[in-house]
């Protein structure tokens, strides 16, 4: 096993919540936020096809000069950071590093801008549009944010980022690169990706149904998670207490398809053993998983092959129906739920699913007290046929 | 600080020609890839060629790959779309080029590549960060080599805004004005030296920082002039509130 990082802090925003705890709560009873957003998104679809949505006064509540995903961020890194408890100041004397992942942050998403300069109507406005898009790396504009000076990477593997940016994460305080690292995932709703899911086939009008034999579909979402990790001798210096820990990370590429998982999901169970791996714990060690779940046919079936060859008989949580699927931010809001649910040992039903398929070999999670559950994984599968896994634990025997 | 060796790589300005792969991969291959992801694959073909690696055959090599704005071949396609035909008719072909990873995809597909792979998309500053995650996928034992690419687009909004609005680009756009050209480059990095390494990395520093830089040449680019001369280096780079360091020397065999 290598060495483990501390989580000195976790936040969340998402449509289920504002915090961790509110997150966590309406986790197990499937309340949150899911409507049409004719408010945020210009798209005829509007109409019919619902999100999973933040609170309106988050939304309400970002400065002006702030894009909405970074304003998540901070929301998220706010809580991790207070909860943390280690003085800004003295975080400011470290080698702090950002990674944020994201997918709407990073990309050129400004609809109206384009749409003036195709139409020769560029104004002074859309201009400022354009030097704010490419001066706003996200975790460049996080770190600037919080005064801290290491490296910062913003991640943009797709729908994995979240999952990705914890890793390295982990990866760049184990190699001594820094000290300690804020890090997680950020997106919002926006046209692109909204109109893009719909017209890809994978998008539901309905609330989204993981690994239900009547599953039909997505429902983009949108939110942050965020973590503070921390090396073993600032938890030390800090006296921090700690959340959990990051054990294991493993990464892969499937070489299949650009929007469809491999079938056989050989690439997430090579991300998977390599996690597992690094963090010197077998399947029989896992107390359940967080699935990606996004409640797509292809989706849900190739993770439910990688889990029966590679996590057999490991209770498998979908967290999508609450959240919805955050893109950018989805492996991080789950990485920060699967830590509350093994501190609070309390695993939450699969909100959503409603009839088991044979197809997948399981059914998800319902709710569950668990018993001494120590270790459980997240997973996540990106576009492009990207993979990622996180083994998170807490105090307990292996950790 | 841990070393990286490198064993192989190649830069492009300009376009990928069918003449280009000719060598490498049928041209037809490619006809639904992004521009910018081919000049990457040529890049990345040439640089593997160098360091000894066959293409054809799957490999757990790692795939580290820093882009700029990202695909916006396929993303400015996708708004044209929803533009030209309303939200119902716009194309999904591009909204699934459209994103980050796309070029990842091209890649892995082309390459049979099967290791990690992550993508960084911060502008002037994912090389040095994937120059960091590849380091990092050799230092975990996630692969033995791994594969840097930078892949970049011209942004048609950008070529057209900054010239006119240079006040509110300088600090943020190394070229204020055209012609604007793609660039890509590749590098293939090991965790040991291998018969084909040709450069030993070390002293890799990379941070935020209050100050702006006045650099105009991109690191990469800077990186792979600074290897083309064979000689030890030392790479700085300063822009846009950060900094970056490389350091190399030629690799000598142990005798």
């Amino acid at each position: 096993m290598t060495a483990k990082i501390a989580v000195a802090g976790v936040g969340c925003v998402c449509a289920c919540g504002n915090s961790v705890r509110e997150c966590f709560e309406n986790s197990l009873t499937g309340k949150a936020r899911f409507a049409l957003p004719s408010h945020r998104v210009k798209s005829t679809y509007a109409a019919n096809y619902p999100v999973f949505l933040v609170d309106d006064a988050l939304v309400q509540s970002r400065p002006q000069d702030q894009e909405l995903s970074v304003h998540y961020f901070l929301t998220a890194a706010k809580e991790a950071l207070s909860q943390a408890a280690i003085p800004l100041e003295a975080l400011r004397r470290l080698r702090v590093g950002v990674i944020v992942g994201t997918s709407v942050d990073a990309s050129f998403h400004c609809f109206e801008t384009y749409k003036n300069w195709k139409e020769n109507n560029l104004s002074d406005k859309d201009a400022q549009t354009v030097a704010n898009y490419l001066s706003r790396s996200t975790a460049q504009t996080i770190s600037r944010y919080f005064g801290f000076t290491g490296p910062f990477q913003t991640v943009v593997t797709a729908c994995a980022s979240g999952t990705d940016a914890i890793g390295i994460g982990k990866n760049w305080i184990e190699h001594g690169i820094c000290d300690a690292v804020l890090c997680g995932g950020t997106d919002e709703i926006n046209l692109i990706p909204y109109d893009g899911f719909i017209r890809l086939l994978i998008a539901s009008k309905e609330r989204c149904r993981p690994f239900s034999k009547n599953r039909n579909g997505i429902n983009i979402g949108e939110g942050a998670g965020a973590l503070l990790l921390v090396s073993p001798e600032v938890q030390h210096h800090e006296h921090v207490s700690a959340v959990g820990y990051v054990l294991g990370y493993g990464n892969s590429c499937d070489a299949y398809h650009p929007t469809a998982p491999d079938p056989e999901g050989k690439g997430l169970q090579r991300a998977i053993s390599f996690a597992l791996k690094e963090a010197g714990v077998t399947a029989k060690d896992i107390a359940f998983v967080n699935a990606h779940g996004t409640a797509s046919q292809a989706n849900d079936a190739a993770e439910s092959v990688a889990f029966n060859k590679v996590l057999p008989q490991v209770p498998v949580w979908g967290s999508k129906g609450v959240t919805g699927h955050t893109l950018g931010a989805a492996g991080a809001v789950e990485a920060v739920l699967t830590l509350q649910a093994l501190r609070q040992q309390q695993l939450p039903p699969t909100i959503g699913f409603e009839e088991s398929d044979e197809n997948i070999g399981f059914s998800p999670s319902s709710s569950t007290k668990l018993s001494h559950a120590k270790i459980a994984l997240s997973d996540s599968l990106a576009f492009g046929g990207c993979n990622a896994a996180l083994v998170l634990g807490i105090e307990g025997e292996h950790v | 600080m841990y070393k990286m060796y490198l064993d192989g790589y190649a830069t492009l300005t300009g376009v990928a020609t069918a003449e280009d792969f000719a060598p490498y991969l049928e041209w037809r291959s490619l006809r639904r890839m992004e521009g910018m992801a081919k000049d990457a694959l040529l890049c990345s073909c040439r640089a593997l060629e160098q360091a000894g690696i066959d293409i054809k055959i799957p490999k757990d090599m790692g795939l580290s790959i820093a882009v700029g704005g990202g695909a916006l071949e396929s993303t400015c396609k996708f708004m044209d779309s929803i533009l030209a035909d309303g939200d119902e008719l716009s194309s999904p072909t591009a909204f699934a080029g459209s994103v980050h990873n796309s070029t990842g995809l091209a890649l892995s597909l082309s390459l049979h590549l099967q290791g990690p792979c992550v993508t960084i998309g911060q502008f002037d500053f994912s090389f040095p960060a994937a120059l960091l995650t590849a380091g990092q996928f050799l230092q975990s034992g996630a692969s033995t080599q791994a594969l840097v690419v930078v892949a970049d687009d011209v942004n048609p909004v950008l070529a057209d805004c900054a010239p006119q609005y240079s006040a509110q680009f300088q600090h943020i756009v190394r070229q204020l004005s055209g012609p604007f050209v793609r660039h890509s480059a590749a590098f293939v990095l090991s965790a040991k030296p291998t018969q084909y390494t040709q450069f030993e990395l070390k002293e890799i520093s990379f941070s935020r920082t209050n100050q702006d830089g006045k650099e105009t040449l991109p690191p990469a680019e800077k990186l792979a002039r600074l290897l083309a001369a064979g000689t030890s280096f030392e790479l700085h780079d300063l822009f846009a509130g950060a900094t970056f360091c490389l350091k190399g020397d030629p690799y000598v065999k142990p005798k």
